[in-house]
């Protein structure tokens, strides 16, 4: 259906406005970007102003609602709602400079080996394929208690560990895009390898890398809430993952100590999927036609 | 290339990333800050001068550092992975006791989500706009978005203690009496909420990946023939365009395994289940970095069986594999 | 004589982005038993689409039988249940597709794809089965059949392949065998041994053939009739030496001066007025409006043609356009 497809001319705009205007018409899209910027903006205020989320409040396992307490107290009697405001802000910062850094990782290796091909390739792809190996949470489990837990070394270790994917999926749209027209052109007018791999074949692998990024976001979310929840976290900084680590032994006598931040995890991780779908459609409209 | 020289290149190709990975180990204790004897013998208190000596001298620590790493590659090619200190075992000993229970747990969750997952992407993919195909899309992002020891506490709170009707953690009970059926009855009882728990995340990722696929092939040349030469549709689904449409999905599945064993961990964890992620866990608290570098091998090691395995399997289901050679 | 397949009127639409598209627009077309129908057109003139619907295989949705009427030996095929339709699909009638690279199920071996045609059709043995597909590769000209049986088809070459998609479609000893461009994909040695095979096949088992094809040389040889089709309808039909030797309508006139003359045989159509290859392409069917839907490339059209359809008129070489039937009138008057 070929011909059928391809309609009267529209309108031409520039492919990021025109994703624009597909990702803003999209609900689902919409409603991911609401709730992050909530999480985003209770993170924010949580870390300015939440108070200490360490200190006891109460009676321990005060249930949600009662005595004034919105979301209850945990079995120490800390206040679980100081605890929710406070406790995204390590989750949040760490997956967002674990993703940075994977995703950096990633591109450098993928896009050095999509482009080169040959050898070089063939080692990238070789390192690749050993990290791919590694179960990731053991081997940031293992990285974390060598170095001893802090947010530096939680957002390395995860990004140490996540990039491979990336990595294939920036060389296989290096090795797609480097065959096309407009790569000769940029070579035949004399542009180097760097130019032509970053200002030319870069910008236009963007659409798919950043819906990947996005995705990469949520995974280094829940990394970092994994190691929380097994105690290799900062151990002085409160986290959603901590939160329910440290409350697990109890869930058979209260189940909101566990229940809220995960809850919080989930709607975080749950709206930047949303995000990432909707600019996977936004990107590629023909996809969605199917 | 046949299948004997095809296994050979790629057990060959798997033992040289074990050894990388060994190296990678070797690397990090030296890497890690402090004496790689105190390292060795791990954080716990009373540890002597006499032990620390007995260290140096079993991993040559005073001799020059590629006389430690061939040392060190001597003692694990030979099955040796070390002394847990804290646990005074052997280490290899120590995942022994510990591995089946790991490889039960990720072995059901695989399974349960690949066949569920097909199931739901073969329905899906009949009404590409139907009921099916819009909870395979909620289901994946819901997959992609709970924190497995989140979901895993979650469902023991509602299947375990608000409707009793699994039990709480462990892989078998307390006082156990009966037969060898019974006990086999008693390990998947207790295998429900973990392998589910696990099994969500993947869930949602091979249903979609199967609805896609599957949508493909029942698009494709040879589905029209099916249908031209009068295949029932039944049997064009199940027969002729399954048996295509699953290719893909092995591949996923294989690319699975380090994916479910860092999964395993959390879930181990959650529900008490003594396999090697609670083993590594315990280890990890108490500074053991023999036994953690240990698990650390081993979990690769699984990855690189279930890779070739995997490999195998796919050689057998699709046949333009076995005479083109090697897949990519 | 009951025609073997009687097609009337069919109308086919598809839903499409751009609403409802007509892809056959009243296709009209009768066979006898043992006879030879040549289709010729170029692509998306909806060549496919009528030997799918005569299938009963066009894809629904998006796909719909708007109306119209197909008959196999009298029998109705549009809205009669998908059980006897399966029984007559690969039974009565046999097809050949396009594209023998892909129309094979890759991961099973050539030998029980035919036997599975067998089984599902007559009641054999497995043994009984294997023994006529081992018969049919070797009817079919496939070299060494007793190792090729248990090959897989990305091991056979495309002509090879091409061959067991014959052997599949006659398994059964079909009234009717749709050939819809069986050689469009194959190398051109490949092409002419294919035809033959497919005659030879129809001289043996006295089969009905729909042939499709761009090969005019191929029509010339084989077809005792032709149809041309242009954006989903007929516009020229009737006896192949008729129209090969006289066509009537600018398209047909159009398609023939494309041929190109390698073959010797086809020196004889050297005598056709030399008209060179139709400039533009076939429209979008959304595009379509009223009036003759070749009028944009026709070199001869007039006011009329853009505002009215020309009917299909005259009984045995049938023309649609205006043109024409404004020279049969002034003959007849
Ligand atoms: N699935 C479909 N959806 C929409 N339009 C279709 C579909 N299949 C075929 N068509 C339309 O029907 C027309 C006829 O197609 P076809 O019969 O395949 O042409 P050909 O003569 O080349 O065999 C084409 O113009 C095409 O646009
Ligand atoms: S009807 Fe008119 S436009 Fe159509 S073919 Fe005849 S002359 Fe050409
Ligand atoms: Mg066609």
């Amino acid at each position: 259906m070929n011909e059928l497809s391809r309609s009267a001319p529209e309108r031409a705009a520039s492919p990021a406005a025109e994703a624009w205007r597909m990702f803003r018409r999209n609900r689902p899209a919409m409603l991911g970007t609401a709730i992050f910027l909530t999480m985003l903006g209770v993170v924010i205020y949580g870390s300015l102003f939440g108070g200490d989320p360490f200190e006891i409040v109460w009676a321990p396992q005060t249930p949600p609602g009662e005595d004034g307490f919105v979301f209850g107290t945990d079995y120490l009697g800390r206040n679980l709602a100081t605890g929710l405001l406070v406790g995204g802000a390590p989750t949040m910062a760490v997956g967002a400079a674990a993703a940075v850094l994977s995703i950096f990782i990633g591109v450098t290796i993928g896009a050095l080996a999509g482009y080169y091909g040959g050898w070089v390739d063939n080692l990238l792809m070789r390192i690749t394929e050993f990290f791919q190996v590694l179960p990731a949470l053991l081997f940031a489990m293992v990285l974390v208690t060598l170095f001893s837990p802090s947010l530096v070394t939680i957002a390395t270790a995860i990004g140490v560990v996540m990039w491979p994917q990336t990595a294939r999926l920036t060389r296989a749209e290096f090795l797609k895009i480097r065959e096309l027209e407009y790569v000769t052109a940029a070579r035949a007018i004399g542009a180097g390898n760097g130019r032509i791999m970053w200002r030319v074949i870069l910008p236009n692998a963007l659409p798919p890398l950043i819906v990947s990024a996005t995705l990469t976001v949520g995974v280094a979310i829940l990394f970092e809430a994994g190691l929380s929840f097994l105690g290799l976290g900062d151990p002085n900084t409160m986290s959603w993952g901590m939160m329910i680590g440290a409350n697990r032994e109890y869930i058979l006598d209260a189940w909101w100590p566990v229940t809220f931040p995960g809850l919080a995890i989930f709607l975080t991780v749950f709206s930047v999927s949303l995000i990432g779908d909707g600019l996977n459609d936004a990107f590629n409209p023909k996809l969605r036609e199917r | 290339m046949n299948t004997a020289a095809y296994i050979a290149r790629r057990l060959f190709y798997g033992l040289v990333l074990m050894f990388f990975v060994v190296v990678l180990n070797f690397v990090l204790i030296r890497l890690a800050p402090g004496d790689p004897a105190e390292v060795i013998a791990g954080e716990m208190g009373g540890i002597t001068q006499e032990m620390l000596a007995d260290i140096r001298a079993t991993y040559g620590l005073d001799k020059p550092i590629a006389t430690q790493l061939a040392i060190y590659l001597g003692q694990i090619a030979r099955g040796d992975l070390g002394m847990s200190f804290f646990f005074d075992q052997p280490v290899a000993k120590l995942i022994g006791t510990r591995i089946g229970a790991t490889i039960l747990l990720v072995l059901a969750a695989q399974l349960v989500s690949i066949l569920i997952g097909v199931v739901m992407g073969v329905f899906a993919a009949r009404k590409p706009n139907g009921v099916v195909s819009a909870l395979v899309a909620v289901f994946s992002t819901l997959g992609y978005a709970l924190p497995v020891f989140w979901t895993g506490i979650m469902l023991i709170i509602v299947f375990a203690s608000w409707l009793p009707i699994f039990p709480v953690e462990g892989m078998r009970s307390a006082r156990f009496e009966g037969g060898s059926f019974a006990y086999v009855l008693d390990v998947l009882h207790h295998l429900v909420l973990p392998a589910v728990t696990l099994a969500i995340i993947f869930l949602a990722q091979y249903a979609r990946l199967a609805r896609a696929s599957m949508i493909e092939v029942l698009g494709a040349d040879y589905i029209r023939t099916a249908r031209a030469k009068g295949v029932p549709e039944r049997r064009v689904v199940f027969h002729h365009a399954l048996r295509n449409a699953v290719l893909p999905i092995l591949t996923v599945a294989g690319l699975q395994f380090g994916n479910l064993i860092s999964g395993a961990l959390l879930v181990e964890t959650v529900f008490n289940w003594p396999g090697m992620g609670t083993l590594a866990f315990d280890s990890i608290l108490r500074r053991d970095y023999p036994t953690v570098m240990g698990i650390l091998i081993i979990g690769a090691a699984m990855v690189v069986v279930a890779n070739i395995l995997t490999d195998l399997g796919y050689r057998l289901a699709d046949p333009r594999i076995r005479t083109e050679g090697g897949r990519r | 004589m009951s025609p073997l397949l009687d097609v009337r009127d069919l109308r086919v639409e598809f839903a499409t982005r751009h609403g409802t598209v007509t892809a056959l627009d009243g296709v009209s077309l009768r066979l006898e038993p043992g006879e030879t129908l040549g289709v010729v057109g170029e692509s998306g003139c909806g060549k496919s689409i009528t030997a799918l619907a005569i299938m009963g295989l066009i894809p629904m949705p998006p796909g719909r039988i708007a109306g119209g009427s197909i008959r196999l030996d009298g029998e109705e095929l549009i809205g009669a249940p998908e059980r006897r339709l399966r029984q007559l699909r690969g039974r009565d009638i046999g097809m050949i597709f396009q594209e023998p690279m892909t129309s094979l199920n890759p991961v099973f071996r050539v030998g029980d794809q035919i036997a599975e045609a067998i089984l599902l059709h007559q009641d054999v043995s497995r043994d009984e089965a294997r023994t006529r597909a081992l018969e049919l590769l070797r009817t079919v000209g496939v070299p060494d059949p007793g190792q090729r049986i248990d090959a897989y088809p990305h091991e056979l070459s495309g002509g090879l392949r091409q061959r067991v998609m014959i052997a599949i479609a006659i398994s059964c000893q079909p009234r009717l065998l749709i050939a819809d461009e069986p050689t469009t994909a194959l190398d051109v040695t490949v092409q002419a041994q294919i035809f033959d095979l497919i005659r030879d096949i129809q001289d043996r088992l006295g089969v009905a053939v729909i042939l499709i094809t761009h090969d005019m040389g191929a029509i010339a040889e084989m077809a005792d009739r032709v149809a041309v089709m242009y954006a989903g309808r007929v516009v020229e039909e009737g006896p192949a030496d008729a129209i090969l030797d006289s066509p009537a309508h600018p398209y047909t006139r159009g398609l023939i001066g494309c041929i190109p003359a390698i073959d010797p045989a086809l020196a004889a159509l050297d005598r056709l007025p030399p008209l060179a290859e139709i400039p533009g392409v076939v429209p979008p069917l959304h595009l379509l409006g009223q009036g003759c839907a070749f009028a944009d490339r026709c070199i001869e059209a007039v006011d009329i043609c853009r505002k009215v359809a020309p009917p299909l008129t005259g009984r045995g070489h049938a023309v649609a356009c205006h043109l024409h039937a404004a020279a049969a009138a002034s003959e007849e008057s």
